[in-house]
């Protein structure tokens, strides 16, 4: 085995070369792990939304909340259900809400996206993840008012705290932000029920009913008695299983960023074949003497190889180190499922930097090959006399 | 592999032919070269730039094969030999001294001489003794921590020698080893050569263009044209110029 610190050493000596190429494996690192950690951050945003022991009830043939209509007898009927967990006040844990969507413009001239607006009953806010009224206050029924995510609130011009926007020209006051445990939820602005639907002149109107059962035997009585009664006309759905549809959404996104993270890291293997052709064809002579010496073909293509994979993790690392400040920052994009604006916080966890390092160490074993493999084809005569 | 005996050849080249191809055109560089060291051995080769000095130097330190014809070394048949197995083989039983030293510039000079001890079993304990030992022995006992930058160009070459005696070879091949050197380090250097091969008993094979150099050497071989030309034992050998 050659001594790594001759790999180490001689890398030090060309300095600018390896440092060059670290940083252009670092930034391609840097942009894969930004672009693996927000499909990490929109797949959280859905998965933290599924509650296993939530049903959401939407017409029969709706794949979303937004196509879906359910007659306003039936909504009541629906939450008087047997199985339904009750709140501190017994009243069933199971909200009526009505989903529409508003084009609102973005902050910062970013143009216009498309905005959940959520019109539930009060009893909706227990059965979203550690809802909090971050800041103002929660909204009075009847009154007009609005709570809006507090990443939507950062992202959409009107929607800030005491902001106001339109709703079929009647005025709404933002009056309260909220979290929601990173959920689907924190991409919504919330109204009353009631307040909305007469906003939008559809007194009454109810586009899902969610309910919390949490016996699995009542779950599944209640998902059979809404799929066999022919005057529901609706289908039950567990809200986990609902919100892993929704992940399909992410899909494109994730093929597209895998791609450009391919592409990405096939142009970085060239820095790296590069720097390392450079290395090999300086060190030719070096190169002779060690097979002169008795070191075998193997051992060297080993040491390149080696030599290589430093240069590349060094830069996997600086490319990962990159990302840290941007941990949990939010961002957004739409979702392809609804159409509308989806907001996540990037994630770089274990498994998001692992890609990363995974994607340096394919850098440096591809780049790294040939020049070994030239380095180990070369003739000791001939490479001894190189200067 | 078989060991050879003090009365066994060291080297036994029979009939070589070596050819060299560029494109269509063959270049022949060995026509027909006998060749026989005995161990203790110090040949001094010497002829004109491609009379194939270096080509038969490189054949029998393992680094090229004949095209035709046996190049046997220490009792092993080079020509036959796997180059895996001749790596292996040129790590047990030849020491090379370059022109240029060849050192690796990023390694110091105790580094340089333990890189073919890194190839043997050796513990560290005993690497480090060796080292110490054949620095000791160039005369560079106090400069184990210098890197080749930090060395002239003589202690440079005897930091080369120091590598090629490290592992106790059977025979020290040197490709012009004082073709870079100014006379006095030169003179050093043939000095060191000659204690090698009379105290400790190396046989050697040195390609020069001195003859001043050839004569310090027991026995000359001179070849023109890839032939031998002359054979002549040097009575006179001694270790100082005259």
């Amino acid at each position: 085995m050659i001594p790594l610190k001759y790999n180490l050493r001689s890398l030090s000596v060309r300095w600018v070369t390896t440092l060059l190429t670290c940083l252009a494996i670092g930034i391609v690192v840097c942009a894969s792990v930004l672009t693996f950690g927000m499909i990490e951050g929109i797949e959280h945003a859905l998965t933290s939304s599924g509650d296993a022991t939530d049903l959401i009830i939407m017409r029969k043939g709706s794949n979303n909340e937004l196509s879906s209509t359910i007659a306003p007898t039936a909504a009541r009927d629906l939450i008087n259900l047997d199985g339904i967990a009750k709140d501190a006040q017994g009243q069933p844990l199971a909200s009526r809400e009505f989903i529409t969507v508003l084009i609102q413009p973005r902050r910062n001239a970013g143009g216009t996206a498309n905005v959940i607006v959520r019109g539930l009953d009060k009893v909706g806010r227990e059965l979203r993840p550690n809802f909090t009224i971050v800041e103002g206050r929660d909204l009075e029924a009847g009154v007009n008012e609005l709570i809006v995510s507090k990443s939507i609130s950062t992202r959409f011009e009107n929607l800030g705290l005491d902001g106001s926007i339109e709703i079929n020209n009647v005025n709404f006051r933002v009056v309260g932000l909220f979290e929601a445990g990173g959920s689907a939820a924190e991409s919504e602005v919330w109204a009353d029920l009631r307040d909305l639907t007469s906003a939008q002149r559809y007194n009454g109107a109810v586009s899902v009913v969610n309910m919390r059962v949490p016996e699995e035997a009542d779950r599944q009585a209640i998902i059979d008695r809404v799929r066999e009664n022919d005057q529901f006309k609706l289908s039950a759905v567990v809200e986990s299983d609902y919100f892993e549809d929704q992940k399909s959404s992410s899909l494109a996104i994730k093929v597209i960023a895998y791609i450009i993270a391919a592409f990405l890291t096939f142009g970085a293997m060239f820095a790296a074949a590069n720097t390392m052709y450079a290395a090999v064809s300086s060190r030719a002579r070096e190169i002779g003497t060690l097979r002169a010496l008795g070191f075998a073909r193997s051992t060297i293509l080993v040491s390149f190889m080696l030599e290589s994979l430093v240069i590349c993790l060094i830069g996997g690392i600086l490319g990962c180190l990159a990302t840290l400040p941007l941990n949990g920052l939010s961002g957004g994009t739409q979702n392809a499922a609804t159409f509308s604006e989806i907001t996540f916080s990037f994630r770089f966890g274990p498994k998001v930097l692992l890609q990363g390092m995974g994607l340096a160490l394919a850098m440096g074993l591809i780049g790294g090959f040939f020049p070994a493999i030239r380095a180990i084809r070369m003739q000791i005569t001939n490479a001894l006399r190189q200067s | 592999m078989s060991t050879p005996s003090n009365t066994d050849p060291v080297v036994l080249v029979r009939d070589v032919y070596k050819e060299f191809r560029k494109g269509e055109t063959v270049i022949p560089v060995l026509a027909g070269m006998d060749l026989e060291l005995l161990p203790g051995d110090y040949l001094a080769m010497m002829g004109p730039s491609g009379s194939g000095k270096s080509t038969l130097l490189n054949l029998i330190a393992g680094l090229d094969k004949p095209t035709s014809g046996s190049v046997i070394v220490c009792g092993q048949d080079l020509g036959k030999t796997s180059q895996s197995a001749l790596a292996k083989w040129r790590s047990r039983h030849v020491g090379f001294i370059f022109q240029m030293y060849n050192l690796i510039p990023v390694l110091t000079a105790y580094e340089n001489v333990e890189l073919p001890l890194t190839l043997t079993p050796l513990s560290r304990k005993q690497r480090v003794e060796q080292v110490k030992t054949a620095l000791e022995i160039v005369g560079l006992g106090d400069r184990m921590d210098h890197y080749p930058r930090q060395l002239s160009g003589g202690q440079e070459q005897r930091v080369s020698i120091a590598r090629a005696i490290a592992t106790d070879p059977t025979l020290i091949v040197a490709d012009e080893p004082t073709g870079d050197l100014d006379a006095k380090s030169g003179n050093e250097i043939l000095e060191l050569m000659h204690r090698l091969n009379e105290e400790f008993h190396k046989t050697i094979i040195m390609v020069t263009h001195d003859p001043s150099a050839a004569a310090r050497a027991k026995r000359t071989l001179t070849m023109a044209d890839g032939r031998l030309v002359s054979d002549i034992q040097n009575s006179t050998a001694t270790g100082t110029t005259a």
